[in-house]
């Protein structure tokens, strides 16, 4: 056997076209992506002064987080995605798997009019829920009128409304991508399953299902992480009661007294869970690729 | 290709695919409507006025945030895309040393909650003692849009032929004629989608802002969610109406072009 | 005159050698063709001559130039590729005239050329088209347009009609061997369809693992194969052997084992005498074997052998016959020509002869089964079985 050849001058010319190519891009994230969490690793460690922070070195914000008193804003964001998650899943199926289905010239028609919502302002499509489901709302309204009840709901500023809203808004991001593996599905498959005496049901969880796996994970991905992270829709359709993570730590930077150090740390932490969270997920689709190459 | 299935089937996943735009599009719609309303507050139909439209026309606080908006858009996009399009060439370069790095670097901030960026870019100005303003949200901005223009850029340079490139060569064309010639041309498709998607981005970003603007700076999410917060909704409605409007105006924009560089293509 | 000398040309991947050692001349004017499978060689040959890969060894000549080194965009050589390559962003015409443009031609200059060369191709009227309008005929009309303008000495054709259905492919042949003869410059054609490389060459070179196997005009190599390559690969054939018995000027016989206790004794033709005992694979072509039912006359030239019939298989324009002879099995193809046929067609299990001139048994020099692979060799069950008998 010959050895590997050494790189050729032109290979090495290319490396070198590549770096300068990359460079503006790598230092802008350098920059103004990895250098910024350096910073919050630092501030973590500070003291808080009521408008920024002294620079003494203080262990408090993480004995405080580890205290218990903001274990249940971390419990609630996770609670919050992982319904938000799995109500993106049972309603973003049917609708990606009836998006695949349709005739050709129809889907790119449907797929629109899911992308439509996706692009209108995120703020705007949270207000129209405060207008349909506030005390003086539309739905209560309409409820009224129909005579269901004789007192308006109190729908707005409850935990409901959030998960609603949170579905509303991330389940496009669920649909696309269960739509592309859908969208690349072999229908015959079903035709053959069904042949062999599969009905539509045990044709779904025995054809369908495990082939959109990959479309599920995805779709997982982009729901749960930035639900995790959710400030703006509990802000507006959510009460004080039940704080979530992404509202906490704003308040500890925006409000005054300030609290960097321990804006910083609740960052770092949550930081920890998506990663936590990146790695099982990892490591479960590392589990399904195996068992595929297996079977 | 068509597959048998029985009524009650097909019924469950129209009776859902119903259900879900039905549940996409009411607010919207509501919204819309009661835009037209003469009403102060959003409370049941009073008749219909043009009322809040003039409002919003003589509102100069919405006048700047628009300004600002289409400004940190328009700019973040030029950058934004610029940076992508030159990433994504180095990319293309299989044999990069600095490849993984870099790919690591460019797919981390899509896994990570924007808030963190947020609040770490709010830190670093803190600690540089930047004063927060356009600048500084262009910046965040630019952060933002940088993973996507890249990631959409080179999707497309992934699907390229390479056989076209040889096929000019050997026709008697130089590297650099290549690229401006055959190669630019038919990345445009990818510049124009990665282009319009850092724009709607900027256009959408609430919570990055909300931490890298100072006072004086707000774009329009800002003012709207400002707004809210405060209770004067009236004026909302007749923005948010526009601003779908602007919406629907870029979908049909981009279907244009993109049908005109399909059939250019 | 001489136009594309290769001088001990190789290409290594890696650990893999694509092309090792090729040696050839190409003449002027000349159709030559690559033949051989998928991963023998004769791509990445042409993308050397066209500039698109370094050779790791050797040198690569144009006329008196060297030009091993040389960028693609330097070369008097043009390409045909496989998918056509079409600029898709320009019209046929831009296409047309990209080489054109680059030189710097001058506009009028520039129209009247690519209206001729539009006119050659017979595409004349869809000038202002897009690569994505056109079929897949017509998409290489317009590659062979692109090529052609730049005058290039040697045009290299990487396996141009694999994109098209059968019918096409015949009508494109013909078409491409008229541009052949109306320019008159030497095509370098690379593909592995035996009857394309056949039909349309000059010359043509079989390859096999990045080596040449043999190389010739195309009767040349279907009537007297050199190895069991290129005798495997080119049409279809039967291979026997046996040992040598007799030796003379322009013959030789053998006495072949049927496998079955008997054997049988056989003339064969030669290129190099090999010695007296020694055992030899010799190819017989099915087509050229007579099938009857009565024995034919003897005769000094003719072999004859008798058999049974095992299988019949219609195929339209000939019908295969599968005759076991001993434990051999023998391919014959006999075409319907009912003017000399027997009365009543010959049936399964029936008693046969098969006879043939001597001159079409040809003895193969290089049998080294190495050259096929092993998709090969389960191909041809009965080359393996046959070959494995001779090493017993």
């Amino acid at each position: 056997m010959k050895a590997k050849s050494r790189p050729s001058a032109l290979e090495k010319r290319k490396n070198l076209s590549s770096w300068l190519l990359s460079l503006p891009a790598l230092l802008w994230l350098l920059c103004f992506f990895l250098i910024p969490y350096l910073i919050v690793i630092i501030y973590s460690f500070l003291t808080p002064d009521i408008y920024d922070v002294k620079f003494e070195f203080s262990l408090a914000a993480y004995r405080q987080v580890f205290s218990g008193g903001y274990l249940r804003p971390f419990f609630l964001s996770f609670k919050l995605a992982i319904y938000t998650t799995l109500c993106c899943l049972l309603l973003g199926f049917p609708v990606a798997y009836y998006i695949a289905r349709a005739r050709e010239k129809l889907k790119n028609t449907l797929l629109i009019f899911i992308i439509i919502p996706f692009w209108t302002n995120l703020i705007i499509r949270i207000f129209s829920w405060r207008i349909f489901l506030s005390y003086s709302g539309v739905l209560n309204g309409i409820l009224m009128n129909m005579g269901v009840i004789s007192q308006p709901l109190e729908i707005l500023r409850t935990d409901l409304a959030v998960i609603l809203v949170m579905v509303y808004v991330y389940l496009p991001y669920m649909i696309l991508p269960l739509y592309s593996v859908l969208e690349k599905l072999d229908f015959t498959l079903l035709n053959a399953a069904m042949d062999l005496g599969a009905n539509e049901v045990k044709a779904f969880f025995s054809i369908t299902l495990p082939l959109a796996v990959e479309g599920i994970f995805a779709g997982t991905l982009l729901v749960f992480i930035p639900a995790l992270g959710a400030y703006l829709i509990p802000q507006l359709v959510g009460n004080q009661r039940s704080l979530y993570v992404g509202q906490v730590i704003t308040y500890k930077i925006k409000n005054i007294p300030r609290n960097w150090p321990m804006a910083s740390a609740l960052s770092l932490t949550l930081l920890l869970l998506v990663a936590l969270m990146l790695l099982i997920m990892y490591g479960l689709y590392r589990r399904h690729l195996a068992r595929r190459q297996t079977q | 290709m068509r597959v048998f299935s029985r009524k009650w089937y097909k019924g469950l996943n129209l009776t859902a695919f119903s259900l879900v735009m039905a549940f996409l599009y009411i607010p919207i719609l509501i919204l819309i409507i009661f835009s037209f309303n003469n009403s102060r507050i959003i409370a049941g139909w009073q008749g219909f006025t043009f009322k809040y439209y003039v409002l919003l026309f003589q509102n100069t606080a919405i006048k700047e945030a628009f300004r600002n908006t289409m400004l940190i858009a328009l700019l973040s996009t030029l950058i934004s895309t610029t940076l992508g399009i030159l990433t994504a060439l180095a990319l293309e370069n299989k044999h990069f040393s600095g490849r993984k790095g870099l790919l690591a670097l460019i797919y981390t901030p899509l896994v990570i909650p924007d808030i963190l960026m947020g609040v770490s870019l709010a830190l670093l100005f803190n600690f540089t003692r930047v004063n927060t303003g356009m600048i500084t949200v262009l910046i965040a901005h630019v952060t933002f849009c940088i993973s996507y223009t890249v990631i959409v850029v080179q999707s497309r340079l992934e699907g390229f032929d390479y056989s076209l490139v040889e096929a000019a060569q050997d026709l008697g064309a130089r590297p650099s004629y290549i690229f401006w010639k055959i190669k630019f041309p038919l990345m445009m498709p990818g510049i124009i989608a990665a282009a319009l998607l850092a724009f709607t981005l900027s256009i959408d970003d609430f919570i990055i802002t909300f931490f890298t603007s100072g006072r004086g700076f707000d774009t329009l999410p800002i003012y709207v969610e400002g707004t809210i917060r405060r209770g004067t909704v009236t004026t909302i409605n007749s923005l948010s109406t526009l601003m779908i409007a602007f919406t629907l105006f870029l979908v049909v924009i981009t279907k244009r072009i993109r049908k005109i560089l399909v059939s250019a293509l | 005159m001489e136009d594309i000398v290769l001088e001990n040309v190789s290409k290594d991947f890696g650990v893999f050698t694509a092309v090792d050692g090729v040696s050839l001349t190409i003449h002027s004017g000349e159709l030559f063709s690559f033949l051989g499978p998928s991963g023998c060689g004769k791509t990445t040959l042409l993308r050397m001559i066209a500039g698109f890969e370094t050779p790791s060894g050797g040198t690569i000549r144009l006329g008196n130039q060297d030009i091993t080194d040389l960028p693609p965009y330097k070369r008097e050589v043009n390409t045909i590729f496989q998918n056509y390559s079409l600029f898709p962003h320009m019209t046929l015409f831009d296409n047309v005239a990209f080489g054109l443009r680059i030189k710097k031609t001058p506009k009028a200059e520039i129209k009247d050329r690519v209206r001729e060369m539009l006119n050659l191709v017979k595409m004349e009227d869809q000038a202002n088209k897009y690569p994505d309008q056109i079929s897949g005929g017509q998409k290489q009309r317009i590659a062979i347009a692109r090529a052609l303008i730049n005058k290039p000495r040697v045009l290299l054709l990487d396996e141009p009609l694999a994109a098209l259905d059968l019918k096409l492919r015949q009508h494109m042949l013909i078409e491409l061997m008229n541009i052949h003869d109306a320019v008159g410059i030497t095509f370098i054609y690379v593909t592995h369809d035996q009857g394309e490389a056949m039909g349309i060459s000059d010359r043509l070179a079989v390859m096999n693992q990045g080596k040449i196997v043999q190389e010739g005009p195309p009767d040349d190599i279907y009537e007297r194969p050199l190895s069991i390559f290129s005798a495997y690969f080119i049409g279809e054939t039967n291979f026997i052997t046996g040992q040598v018995k007799a030796l003379y000027d322009d013959y030789l016989e053998l006495v072949c084992d049927d496998g079955g206790g008997k054997s049988f004794e056989l003339d064969c033709s030669f290129q190099h005498a090999p010695a007296v005992g020694s055992r030899v694979t010799f190819s017989l072509r099915p087509e050229k074997i007579a099938i009857s039912r009565n024995k034919p006359r003897a005769q000094d030239d003719i072999n004859m052998l008798k058999g049974q019939i095992e299988d019949i298989l219609y195929l339209g324009s000939h019908t295969q016959y599968i005759v076991r002879v001993g434990k051999l099995k023998i391919r014959v193809f006999s075409q319907h020509k009912r003017v000399y046929f027997d009365d009543k067609a010959l049936d399964w299990e029936e008693k046969v002869w098969l006879f043939w001139h001597d001159t079409d048994t040809w003895m193969i020099e290089n049998d080294a089964l190495e050259q096929l692979t092993e998709a090969q060799l389960s191909e041809s069950g009965q080359l393996s079985r046959a070959l494995k008998r001779r090493g017993s």
